[in-house]
Formats: C-alpha cells, structure tokens, sequence
C-alpha cells in the first residue's frame, strides 16, 4: 500500500515534471489549430487524475501463489543483475559482443544457480555461436571489440 | 466470389517453397520460445522483427514468419501449462486447469495432441471468420475519417480496461504511459523536439522493439530471479500421443461453440485471448452441468479454453488488419513490424496490396496445420527443451534481447534505455500494472495524435466534428459503455461483500 502510493506520487511529480517541460512547446509557425503541445499535455493531465485517484486511495495488489515475498537476498540479486545488465551495454562496443557477453553471462549464470564449470562452457560457447549465428550468418552486425585483431 | 479469387491468390504466394520454410521456421522458433519460461509471443515477434529485416526478407515472407511464430508461441505456451502446470502467460492459466490433472493421470500425450487439435479447429474458424468478414470490414472502414479513427482508438484503449477487469484503473494508467511515451521525439507536423532532453537519439523516438524487449524481456528476467529456488519436475510424457475418434468427437461441439466465442472476443480491441479461454471455460462448465468433472482432467475443460484461445488469436488479426488498430499486445507489435516495412494497415491493403494481406491469411490455414503435424513426432523433444535450467537460459535471453536491440540502430544508447524501461517494467509489475496496455498505447499513440490533429484541422478547430458522423457517435457509446462497466462490477461486488457482511 505505502509503496504503491509513494510510486503514485513519485509519478505524479515526474508527470508534472514533463507537463512543464511540454508548456513551452510551439509551433513557429503553423498551419493547423492544434498545435505539438496539446496531445501530450492530455495524456499528462488524464494520467495525473488517475495517479491521484491512487495515491488516495490505493487497490490491493492480488499476490499469486508461486510469487515469494521480496526479502533483502533477493533485493540484492535483482540489484546484482541490473549492474550486470548496465555493465554490459557500457562495455557491448568497447569489449566487443563475445568478450562482453562472456564477462557478464558466467556471474549472471551464477546469480541464478549455476555451478561454476558448467555455466563458464555454456555461456562461452552460446556467446560465441550466437556472434557466429547472428553476425555472420543473419548479417546482425555485432562489434567484435577486442577481438578485431584476430580478424585480420 | 471476389473473396475465393483472392484467398487462391493468397495460396499462390504461402505455397511457395521459400514461403513454406519460412512458415516452418516461424512455428518452429515459436513453439520453442512459448516454450521458454520468460519468453512469451510478445518477446518472440519483437526480437524477430530486426532479425527479420536484416535477413532482407520481403515483406510478405516476414509477415509470415511473424504471424508463424505468433501461433508457434501460442502453441509452445500450452505445453509448459499441461506438464509443468505453469502457464506461459495469462491466456493459458484456464489450461492447467484440465490440462495437468490430465497430464498426472498418465494422459500427457493424449492432453498435448488434443490441445493441439482444439486450437487448431478454434484457429480454423476463426480464419474462415476472417475470409468472410475482414473484406466486409475492410469496404465499411473506407468511410472512416481521421475524427472516427480518433474515436476508435479512444474505444480500443477504453475496452481494455472495461473489458480486462479487475484493475481498471491500473489499465488505464498504463495505456496512459504508453500514449504519452509516443509523444517523444520529434513531432512530424512541426519540426519541435519533444521530451528529447536534448539527446540525438530520442529525436526518432523511442524505438518499439527497445520499449517491447526492455518491458516484457528484462523486467521477466528480473521477476525470474526472484524464483530461482523453485524447481519444476515436468511429468512425462509417456504412453499414447495421439486422441483417439471418440476423444475427438466428445469435443467437438465444444470446439465448434468455443472457436466461434473466441473470434468474436478476438475481434473486439481489448479482450483477446485471456478473457476468451476464460469464458469459454465458465460456459462449458455450466452447460455440461453435473456430468462434468472440471477441474479433475475434463476433456471439454482442455478443449473449450484451447480452442477459444486458437481462434481469438487469428479474430485479433482481424482489427488490425482492416482498421489499423491492434488490439492487443502481440498484434501491437505487429503493426510495429509493419511500419517498419513502410505498410500501413488499413481499409487501403486490401486493394493495394492484396498478396500480402491473403498471403498472410493463407499463410495462417498452413502454419495451423503444420503445428499440428509438427505436435505428434516433436512432443518429446520440446518436452526435453523444458529441462533447460533457469541459469543457462536467462544470461541466454538476455545476450539475444541485447542482440535484437542493437540490431535496431547498434547503438549503446538504445541498450541503456531497453534497461531503464525494464526496470520500470519490473516495478509496474510488482505493482499489480499490467503491460500490454502500456505497450497498446505506444503503439496507438502516434496514430490518435495524427488523427485528432487532423480532424480537428479539418473543422479549423471547432471540437464538435468528434462527434459528428452517426458512425462516431455510436462508437462514443460503446466507449461510455465501457467506461460504465467496470464501475459497474465494482459496485455489484461491493453490494454483494455488504450482504454476505449482512448475513453473517
């Protein structure tokens, strides 16, 4: 409850935000009688109303049966993988697709049980059949990073 | 018959040889990432569609992977739902429902394959529904203008929270975000930047493909983790695979009655699949009355949910096809793949290019027929796909969703932004938001700006051309209609919880 609300709030702020982001917004010159502003400050105020609406008064969230509750271990798993994620898409260029998908795909593997041998030769071996399936095969371009030497 | 002439044309192009095995690798990735725990149509379409476009397929054959792969992924869904007793997705909870206690009492085999007929008759019907009436559709829609294309998609975006239910408000939150999330980038009639923060790679806007795999691939990844110390033990699939006639034949009015329920709810925007299988199943198990044993592995429970879903998923094609307004998740993402072939679905396709269009519908009478054929021999195969562990194939899913979006513009940007929205994703979701809607309204957001800014410069400003025509009126009433409903079932639940208090 507490947390929808404040998600509520927090989204409201972000809403009004953008609705004095958007006010400025005109036309320089313009044919028409509506201009760019209009149609997202609608979406903005109807979505205001009903963030409203929940901050006050919040529905129940209907928890399915297999859904555990959120403790601090898994917090920190999902923390974990988010890291893992960005840490990939900054070094996705820089490290190239097969190193960088290596370096985050063991810890993630781990992160969801895996045992160390096994999750290192799966992950190894997907990155580079995928690099071999997508880049070369699908013509997917996908940078090769670090690897390029070995192009040549 | 105009229709016959066009549908035989339509067979001319799916039976090509090229076509047919693009139509067989469509069911067959489908079927494997229904399969999948964290995969379900929606992510399996969107990471097809940059793949698709780089492979250079013409716009025919992709639209004929996409809708292949769509039923595949509809198909695979059943399989984790009758052995694992885990539905894929929503649309296939009514499934367990039958289909596990069936599976446990050693008729895995016989549950699969009649699952697999029961969509295939619902699926079946449904395109025959869509010969007869999409043409018919398609003439009526010509008379639209940009003021009842607006009111239109006010309906489609209203029906989904009058129809789907239990949290209308969430719903239309979230259809909100997604409306508005359309808005950014640069606005096409007069050149101003909008919510770009300044930022290059905004200016084109949020690209669909980042926005469908940040929410639905990465936020699943990320509600998977919560579940790691669960495991499965799916039951085997032993002994007889194929129904027998009887089997067949004690279903069969089931499937007739279902397939039809299903395209009518497939062809209304909003309702789709899920409330499809969940009606079809209350109905069936009030009319079979005592003789029944729902919910103890009922054949007819299994028959009436699958064949509702086989047949809503093609009525859904219907809508999108015709008016251009999906409605629903997975066909949203298929006019997302359609813009990016520069066609524009609509009343038009069907005189402009009608290959496409009937190619893609004969397309759907091969790839049902197909999935069938391939059900029988592959049962323990995909069965076996089942077994693949949580921690090899989520580092999997997210390499490839990575893959796909970088496919798009290989940029980084666009993988930070697939992150932020699936963080956002997975806070909606632990919040009880549904998704689809969100993602319905990106799609439809860019189309309801252009049409209300067009009608309106039509009448120079005046609001009232929005409810000029008898045919947006009557639409304005079904959207009252629809926004009177669930205030409706709340109130009779709340006077129903005040009299059962009353009676204690």
């Amino acid at each position: 409850m507490i947390l929808q609300r404040c998600f509520a709030l927090i989204l409201l702020a972000v809403c009004i935000t953008l609705a004095v982001m958007a006010w400025p917004y005109q036309a320089a010159f313009s044919y028409e009688p509506v201009g760019p502003r209009a149609y997202p400050l609608l979406m903005l105020g109807l979505m205001g109303l009903g963030l409203l609406y929940l901050a006050i008064r919040p529905t129940p969230i209907v928890r399915k049966d297999d859904e555990p509750e959120l403790d601090r271990e898994s917090l920190i798993k999902i923390g974990a993988c988010v890291l893992l994620l960005l840490v990939f898409a900054s070094t996705f260029e820089s490290l190239g697709f097969i190193l960088s998908s290596i370096l985050i795909g063991i810890p993630m593997a781990r992160l969801y049980g895996g045992r160390w041998l096994p999750s290192v030769a799966i992950i190894s071996l997907m990155s580079i059949a995928l690099y071999l399936l997508f880049d070369r095969t699908m013509d997917v371009p996908l940078p090769l990073g670090l690897l390029d030497v070995l192009e040549n | 018959m105009d229709t016959l002439g066009y549908l035989g044309q339509g067979f001319g192009v799916a039976l090509t040889p090229y076509n047919l095995v693009t139509a067989l690798c469509g069911t067959l990735i489908g079927t494997v990432v229904g399969l999948l725990p964290g995969l379900g149509p929606i992510n399996g379409v969107a990471l097809l569609i940059p793949i698709a476009f780089a492979l250079g397929l013409p716009p025919e054959s992709a639209l004929i992977l996409l809708a292949a792969v769509y039923l595949g992924c509809e198909y695979g869904g059943r399989i984790s739902s009758i052995l694992l007793n885990i539905p894929g997705e929503a649309s296939t909870v009514m499934t367990t429902l039958d289909g596990y206690p069936m599976a446990r009492k050693g008729l895995a085999g016989v549950a699969l394959s009649l699952s697999a007929w029961s969509s295939f008759i619902g699926a079946f019907i449904a395109t025959c529904g869509m010969v007869l009436f999409a043409p018919l559709l398609a003439k009526w829609a010509i008379a639209f203008g940009p003021a009842e294309y607006f009111v239109l998609m006010v309906f489609a975006i209203v029906a989904l929270g009058g129809m789907a239910g239990d949290r209308p408000l969430k719903t239309f939150i979230a259809a909100l975000i997604g409306l508005f999330l359309s808005a950014v980038g640069i606005d096409a009639n007069s050149g101003v930047y909008r919510f770009t923060g300044d930022s290059v790679h905004l200016a084109d806007g949020i690209q669909f493909v980042v926005l469908v795999l940040g929410l639905f691939s990465i936020s699943e990844i990320l509600l998977l983790l919560e579940k790691t110390h669960h495991g499965h033990q799916a039951v085997k699939a032993t002994g007889r695979m194929l129904f027998n006639f009887k089997e067949a034949a004690s279903v069969f009015w089931v499937n007739i009655r279902c397939g039809l329920l299903g395209f009518f709810m497939g062809v209304l925007p909003g309702a789709g699949a899920t409330l499809a299988s969940a009606v079809a199943y209350m109905t069936e198990k009030r009319l079979a009355g005592a003789s029944g044993t729902f919910g103890e592995g009922d054949k007819r429970g299994l028959a009436a949910p699958e064949t509702a879903i086989g047949a809503s998923c093609c009525g859904a094609l219907v809508p999108m096809l015709t008016l251009g307004v999906p409605g629903s998740g997975t066909t949203a993402v298929m006019i997302g793949a359609l813009t990016l072939y520069n066609i524009t679905p609509g009343p038009l396709l069907f005189q402009q290019q009608p290959d496409i269009v009937w190619g893609l519908i004969a397309s759907l009478f091969i790839a049902n027929i197909m999935l069938v054929i391939l059900n029988i021999p592959m049962v323990r195969l995909f069965t076996r796909i089942l077994a693949v562990p949580n921690w090899a194939l989520v580092p999997i899913i997210a390499i490839i969703t990575a893959i796909g979006v970088y496919a798009v513009h290989a940029t980084t940007f666009d993988l930070f932004l697939m992150i932020a929205i699936g963080i956002f994703g997975y806070i909606l979701r632990k919040l009880d938001f549904p998704l689809s809607p969100l993602l319905l309204g990106f799609i439809l957001g860019g189309l309801m700006e252009q049409n209300l800014r067009r009608a309106l410069s039509i009448s120079n400003g005046e609001l009232h051309i929005l409810w000029a025509s008898p045919i947006s009126m009557s639409v304005w009433a079904l959207v009252a209609l629809m926004l009177v409903l669930p205030l409706m079932r709340i109130w009779r639940k709340r006077s129903a919880q005040r009299r059962a208090l009353a009676n204690v």
